[in-house]
């Protein structure tokens, strides 16, 4: 069956996830942040109302924007040569080296367990109003789901048609799509688990909250 | 060509076959530019030919189209002195040029003055505009209206009118004065409803946007939509004019398929009015009001003309159109090869003088353009998604084809932004031969491809095929 | 003699002692603990008859040296003991001063708000032969020696809503109020009825409350005090305060001191000097009227004798203002005066009975509000030449005489002459419809067969028609500085809206500062309002001259005020004017942000008052437009927080008299004067995206100890909770003023 050991193992060999900081429009760059090693914060507060570290500032057309980090990390690297200089729009400024906390390890290990039901385009996806209905309410534990059910509405350039779902029966475990936001070709929708699954995907749970130890 | 005391270098603030257009421009004109993407984009046709023909240097990429700051911030870093906006995002976007112009470091906003863009693209200014200058404008009120009963008078005025004008079912427009693009617009077709009518789209105006305004109108049915193509130097001086467009055939939603140089052709379909007086007629007006407003670079008067020949100004386009080339095709200038307006333009707005009159100016022939879309014209011209692989037509020196799309390589169509694939112009000496001409460039052009679900490619070619029989007809 | 009783009494004494001084370092205190040491050390080596006479002479020096102690009080210091847990508190007070007494509303902390003590009680007074039992409503903070659950005497809105409802109990009544005032501040929540919203509906109706009010002053915290100390009377502890602001908060502000942190004790003890704070300051600048003397180093639970004095006092009192209004009172009111001259006297033996009738009631308002008007009148600066003064004395003199005659004598008549004249004319009409109705049938046939069907309306349909833009589309030429700058702006919503970043040409000038695609309002100078609101050139400022200055001779304020002032070119935070919208005229008096964060003083609550007065006077509409306001100027200490029933009063006067009183919001308005006279407005809008409240976001934290929502006193949730009654854009604000002015408030105005 699943070989929850071995994957673990596996994200335990490499804990951590590399983010890169791209300049989010044109503009002349100055670094913040500009010690590698450097342990940065992600935004913070009861509402995730404190922004993160600062790590440098876009200036554009006299107006000087900050770019604060989105997650907990350590800077790996800084393009210090771009320092002072102009960008273009999706340069790389920094890399973020995150180590994997819980949920996100959760996440991958679920990724790997589950069924993913794929985007095939790039759309916003929306579930068929019964479905959404249920999944509002009651959560999405309680849709099952089988090959071939109206499942999905797919809504691109203002116009509206409807997916099947195809792959092996089950419950909807995680929904990995935000209503009213787009959704690149071939990311997941949801994942599935057939019902019989259930015990091990929980064991999984168990074993990444007991098990996986939080890098500061 | 292009001899100035200072080398301009132009920024091309737009995407797609507009900027491929403008790159050649710049090429003729000996004229450095640059140009700007998004990371979506990258595959469009005109980064290529900006990185083949100039650089690294001439290729930026950015975030959105739609963000002037990003422009700006590109003009700057690149030492650009001009903006030619192309057509949509920024081109008729006073504020965009009166930054151009009024920014700490001025740029060239190649399109006229910021307060004429301002001026005409306010539908009730144009049209108390040429009220004022007595140029027809299509009967209805001409400021925004807010009381009920004089709405009211004006509805029955324009019932009585239609019915002494012999129309059989007269019909009432009531729409948003600050609404646009088809939103909070209604027809009344009985008078005893139009009160209803008027509080409806008042009250919708009060909430949408924040003004109650309401404009009362006639609506014509059965018109054809044509074009006075105007030309100027800066400053307003030397206005010319480049013949006129016939762009009547559109799909759903106003949007132009085919357009045809000149208006109308009088010696191919007997109309049942004098067809060569209504065009004169269109141009004088034309010519008068953009003096009036002292107009300058290029622009677009549009008026529609009723089957019995009743020419009424709808708006003015104060932007180079996509429809420019149709014109060029049937324009002659002296000592000139081939007339590129997108070149004029440019040279104008540098602040080059015009070098000719409308004496000089003279048309041949009939052109018609065509817009290759992937649609699908059955299913209310659904737009269609996914990868060309093969696009190609036969040559013909009658025949001219702008695309952005490659031609040696499949080609995703990015979703972001207007499906347009091609520009097809063709041209002979009058409508008969211009007709056959474009039905034999239509038969030559293989368009295919397909989307992620296997389905082939739909265009509208069998639509533009279908429609090239009636051409210029009511 | 119990000698370790007594050694225990000792020790309490010194730890209340060594509270009370704090971390300072004291001879005195040091000395006293030295020797009771001494004293406890050597004890059980003593005989009994040695153990006695050290213990007495020990007792000797701890008097002797408390009061020596007393004279060393610093302001500070007085904070302390009154907020020491064995101070008395109100609990004591009712046991001790009222002879009986029901506690209404509440046991303990099962109450809507323990902080808040109502009681009905009574004094019993035996004149001769005869006993009177006098009913009394008694009001007042009870921090109940320290309880948790009493909140330290910080009230919450629905205390203070509880408050008022009792207030307006004993108006029914007809019984006097004792209001016993002893609370750091109100509880800073915004939930329904809202912290500022509540305290400024009880100092408007308090304003108006037709029963004699007495306040004795022990904790008097700003707004918190303000819920209930508008009286008739007002009295205080010799060692309470009475203070704009918390002397921590005034540190905390002064020091700009970052939430989280504390402010250095020296700051604070230096900021409570600076103040004015203690009862001999407030008595000599007229906000209180007498003082009741304490024990040393403050009264506690003990001093039984203290209580003795309270109850005289606050007999005196109320026999006072009862006999001031009322007609038959000349040898009492002789007696009373001895009396206050000579305390010893008993207050008890001379009866006058606590119950008012319609005309002295009517008095006691009068008398109340011009007690209230007459305050802080010397706290600011009247440059305005003699010649003017009497001149616009004369005018406004015109303005009272000309409005009695139009408005309340002529129009009373015409009103009756016109009504005649409508009925008459329509019975005429009728009669003439009749006559002439074949005629008409007549003519209708004749023009059906020869009507023109579209002659001249087809000129209309096709020809230009006259049209003037309407004068609200008309910008009127005002570029703020904002907008002369090359450079991109970004919406603060940009992350959750996707706001691209706008021109600053663009967004502050045509814009009018507000985000295009999220409607995100960023401030905008006051001049922009003036410019935009009322009609060209139609602004008339009145009492430009008068100027703020620093009462209170506190530090370094001088230069600060100087500083505004230059810089704004105002003399002070308030701007009061005439103009015209629509060619309605209205009073407007605007509070801007940029002069000293637009607080509110002396000067500025003068000029209110006289706007409203104006107002009254021509039965123009008033507008009072927030650009921005940070509360009551704490430098000025009480002339400042006086200005919150003071202004009230005046609004309620107007109100009373048929004014519409129109308050708007904008940017930030926080603390004092929302909780006073905007607050109290029942026709309250905000610009949107501003921010009204009762406290920021760091007193908030600091004192519920909760981290703020964002947003928190955003007006959308101000609208939410029922504080103001609508948002608007600032684009229109013109159009909803004037749909304000035609349609809301105000029975007594020129135009209506």
């Amino acid at each position: 069956m699943l070989n929850i050991t071995e994957m673990l193992d596996q994200i335990k060999a490499s804990p951590f996830e590399e983010i890169v900081v791209r300049a989010p429009h044109t503009g002349v760059v100055e670094f913040v942040q500009n010690k590698t090693g450097a342990k940065v914060a992600g935004p913070s507060g009861t509402w995730k109302e404190k922004p993160g570290t600062l790590l440098a500032r876009l200036t554009r057309e006299g107006n000087v924007k900050p770019i604060h980090s989105f997650q907990k990390g350590v800077v790996e690297r800084i393009e210090h040569a771009l320092a002072g200089k102009f960008v273009q729009a999706g340069t790389p400024l920094m890399h973020i080296r995150h180590f994997l906390s819980k949920d996100e390890v959760l996440d991958k290990l679920l990724r790997k367990t589950l069924f993913l039901f794929l985007a095939p385009e790039r759309a916003k996806y929306f579930f068929v109003p019964d479905v959404d209905i249920k999944v509002k309410s009651k959560g999405c534990q309680t849709v099952e789901v089988r090959s071939g059910q109206e499942l999905f509405i797919v809504s691109r350039m203002k116009r509206e048609s409807q997916l099947n779902y195809t792959g092996p029966e089950g419950i909807i475990y995680a929904v990995y799509f935000e209503t009213n936001q787009n959704v690149e070709a071939g990311a997941a929708l949801i994942g599935v688990c057939a019902k019989e699954q259930l015990p091990a995907i929980q064991d999984v749970v168990s074993r990444v909250q007991g098990e996986w130890v939080e890098e500061e | 060509m292009l001899k100035s005391r200072t080398q301009h270098k132009l920024l091309i603030a737009n995407r797609g076959e507009i900027a491929v257009r403008i790159i050649r421009a710049c090429q003729g004109l000996g004229l450095d530019f640059v140009c700007i993407a998004t990371r979506e984009d990258a595959a469009s046709g005109h980064c290529r030919l900006a990185l083949e023909t100039a650089g690294e240097r001439a290729l930026y990429r950015i975030s959105s189209y739609h963000d002037p700051n990003e422009v700006f911030s590109v003009a700057d870093e690149s030492g650009a002195t001009a903006i030619h906006p192309g057509y949509g995002f920024f081109a008729e976007d006073h504020r965009f040029a009166r930054r151009a112009s009024e920014r700490s470091r001025p740029l060239v906003f190649i399109g006229p003055s910021w307060s004429v863009i301002r001026d005409l693209g306010d539908k009730i200014n144009t049209k108390r505009l040429a009220r004022r200058l007595n140029i027809p404008t299509i009967p209805g009120s001409d400021k925004p209206l807010y009381d009920e009963i004089e709405a009211e008078e004006i509805a029955e005025a324009l019932f009585a009118f239609q019915a002494d004008q012999g129309v059989l079912r007269p019909v009432v427009l009531v729409k948003a004065s600050a609404g646009g693009g088809g939103m909070g617009i209604e027809e009344v077709n009985d008078p005893d409803k139009f009160r209803s009518t008027f509080r409806r789209i008042r009250n919708y105006a009060k909430r949408q946007f924040r003004d109650e305004g309401v404009l009362v109108e006639q609506r014509i049915f059965d018109f054809n939509h044509l074009e006075v193509q105007i030309v100027a130097e800066r400053f307003g001086k030397n206005i010319v004019h480049f013949g006129t467009r016939n762009c009547s055939v559109q799909s759903l939603g106003r949007q132009k398929r085919i357009e045809v140089a000149p208006g109308f052709a009088p010696g191919d379909i007997r109309y049942a009015f004098d067809a060569a007086e209504v065009l004169e007629s269109i141009t004088n007006h034309s010519l008068n009001m953009a003096q009036e407003v002292r107009y300058d670079n290029m622009g677009t008067w549009e008026w529609i003309v009723t089957p019995n020949g009743n020419p009424f100004l709808l708006e003015v386009n104060t932007r180079i159109q996509v429809e420019n080339g149709v014109s060029a095709v049937i324009s002659r200038l002296p000592k000139k090869p081939c007339v590129d307006l997108i070149s004029e333009q440019i040279r104008l707005g540098l602040g080059q003088p015009l070098g000719y009159d409308q004496a000089d100016i003279s048309f041949d022939g009939v052109g018609i353009e065509y817009r290759i879309i992937a649609e699908n014209p059955d299913n209310k011209f659904a737009p269609w998604v996914g990868r060309i692989d093969r696009f190609s037509w036969t040559d013909k020196d009658w025949a001219r084809v702008y695309t952005h799309v490659p031609l040696d390589r499949p080609y995703e169509i990015p979703t972001e932004y207007d499906p347009n694939l091609a520009l097809a112009i063709v041209w002979g000496r009058d409508l008969r031969e211009a007709r056959e001409r474009g039905g034999m460039f239509l038969d030559s052009l293989v368009l295919e491809g397909r989307n992620l679900a296997g389905d082939p490619l739909q265009s509208n070619i069998s639509y533009l095929r279908a429609k090239t029989v009636d051409l210029l007809m009511f | 003699m119990d000698i370790e009783k007594n050694i225990f009494e000792l020790r309490e004494r010194l730890k209340y002692i060594q509270d009370i001084f704090g971390f300072k370092e004291n001879d005195n205190v040091v000395l006293l603990g030295a020797k009771l040491q001494e004293l406890t050390d050597a004890l059980p080596g003593l005989d009994a008859a040695e153990q006695v006479r050290q213990l007495t002479s020990l007792e000797d020096l701890f008097a002797f040296l408390e009061k020596k102690l007393e004279r060393q009080l610093s302001p500070m210091d007085r904070v302390r003991i009154v907020r020491h847990p064995q101070r008395i508190s109100l609990k004591d007070i009712l046991e001790h001063v009222y002879d009986n007494f029901t506690e209404i509303g509440g046991q303990d902390e099962y109450s809507v708000d323990p902080s808040m003590l109502i009681a009905r009680a009574y004094i019993t007074r035996k004149v001769g032969n005869k006993v009177h039992n006098q009913s009394v409503m008694v009001i007042g903070q009870e921090k109940g020696h320290g309880q948790e659950f009493r909140n330290g005497g910080s009230v919450k809105p629905w205390g203070n809503a509880k408050a008022l409802h009792y207030m307006k109990v004993a108006e029914m009544e007809n019984i006097p109020i004792h209001a016993y005032v002893n609370t750091p501040g109100a509880f800073p929540v915004e939930d329904y009825p809202g912290a500022a919203q509540q305290i400024a509906r009880n100092i408007y109706e308090m304003a108006g409350l037709r029963v004699p009010v007495i306040a004795i002053f022990s904790e008097g915290g700003s707004g918190g005090a303000e819920a209930i100390g508008l009286a008739d009377v007002r009295l205080m502890l010799s060692h309470g305060y009475y203070s704009v602001i918390s002397p921590e908060g005034a540190a905390a502000i002064e020091g700009r001191i970052k939430p989280g942190q504390k402010a250095p004790t020296e700051l604070m003890e230096n900021c409570a000097k600076r103040l004015k704070i203690t009862a001999k300051d407030n008595l000599s600048l007229g906000f209180i009227d007498r003082i009741i003397q304490e024990p040393v180093l403050g009264a506690r639970t003990e001093h039984f004798d203290f209580f003795r004095s309270l109850r005289q006092e606050v007999i005196n009192a109320t026999d006072e203002i009862i006999l001031n209004v009322r007609g038959m009172n000349y040898f009492r009111a002789k007696a009373i005066m001895r009396q206050k001259k000579s305390p010893r006297v008993n207050a008890e033996n001379i009866f006058v009975r606590w119950k008012l009738g319609g005309p002295a009631r009517e008095r006691l308002l009068w008398k109340r509000y011009q007690r209230f008007m007459a305050m802080s009148r010397h706290a600011f600066l009247d440059r305005r030449p003699v010649g003017r003064k009497c001149m616009e004395f004369g005018l406004d003199l015109g303005w009272s005489v000309y409005s009695f005659f139009k408005y309340d004598f002529w129009r009373k008549h015409q009103k009756k002459v016109s009504n005649l004249a409508e009925d008459v004319g329509a019975e005429f009409q009728v009669v003439f419809d009749k006559c002439l109705a074949p005629a008409r049938r007549l003519k209708a046939v004749f023009s059906r067969t020869n009507d023109e069907p579209n002659g001249n309306n087809q000129c209309q349909l096709t020809q230009l028609s006259p049209w003037e833009k309407r004068e609200s589309d008309q910008q009127q030429g005002y570029i703020s500085p904002q907008a002369r700058k090359d450079r991109a702006v970004s919406c603060p919503n940009a992350l959750v809206h996707g706001c691209m970043d706008m021109w600053a040409p663009d967004l502050f000038g045509e814009w009018a500062g507000v985000c295009i695609h999220c409607g995100h309002h960023f401030p905008m100078e006051y001049d922009w309002y003036v410019h935009n609101v009322f009609d060209p050139q139609s602004v008339r400022e009145f009492n430009a001259q008068m100027e703020a200055i620093n009462p209170l001779g506190y530090d370094g304020f001088d230069l600060k005020l100087e500083e505004a002032k230059r810089k704004n070119g105002l003399k002070s935070a308030c701007r009061t004017f005439e103009a015209r919208i629509n060619g309605l005229k209205v009073v407007i008096a605007m509070l801007i942000a940029g002069f000293r964060g637009g607080t509110v003083g002396a000067a500025e609550g003068e000029k209110f008052i006289r706007a409203v007065e104006r107002a009254r006077k021509k039965r123009f509409p008033l507008l009072a437009y927030t650009h921005g306001t940070a509360g009551i100027r704490i430098q000025e200490g009480t002339c400042g927080v006086i200005q919150m029933p003071r202004c009230t009063m005046a609004v309620r006067r107007y109100l009373e008299d048929g004014g519409l009183y129109l308050v708007v919001y904008d940017t930030n308005s926080y603390a004092g004067p929302v909780a006073s006279f905007l607050g109290c407005s029942p026709y309250q809008f905000a610009i949107r995206s501003s921010r009204i409240g009762f406290a920021g976001p760091g007193v908030i934290q600091e004192t519920t100890g909760m981290p703020m929502p964002p947003h928190y006193h955003s007006a959308y949730q101000a609208l939410a909770r029922g504080h103001i009654q609508g948002v608007w854009d600032r684009r229109e604000m013109r159009k909803n003023v004037y749909q304000a002015l035609l349609t809301v408030g105000g029975r007594n105005l020129y135009y209506r």
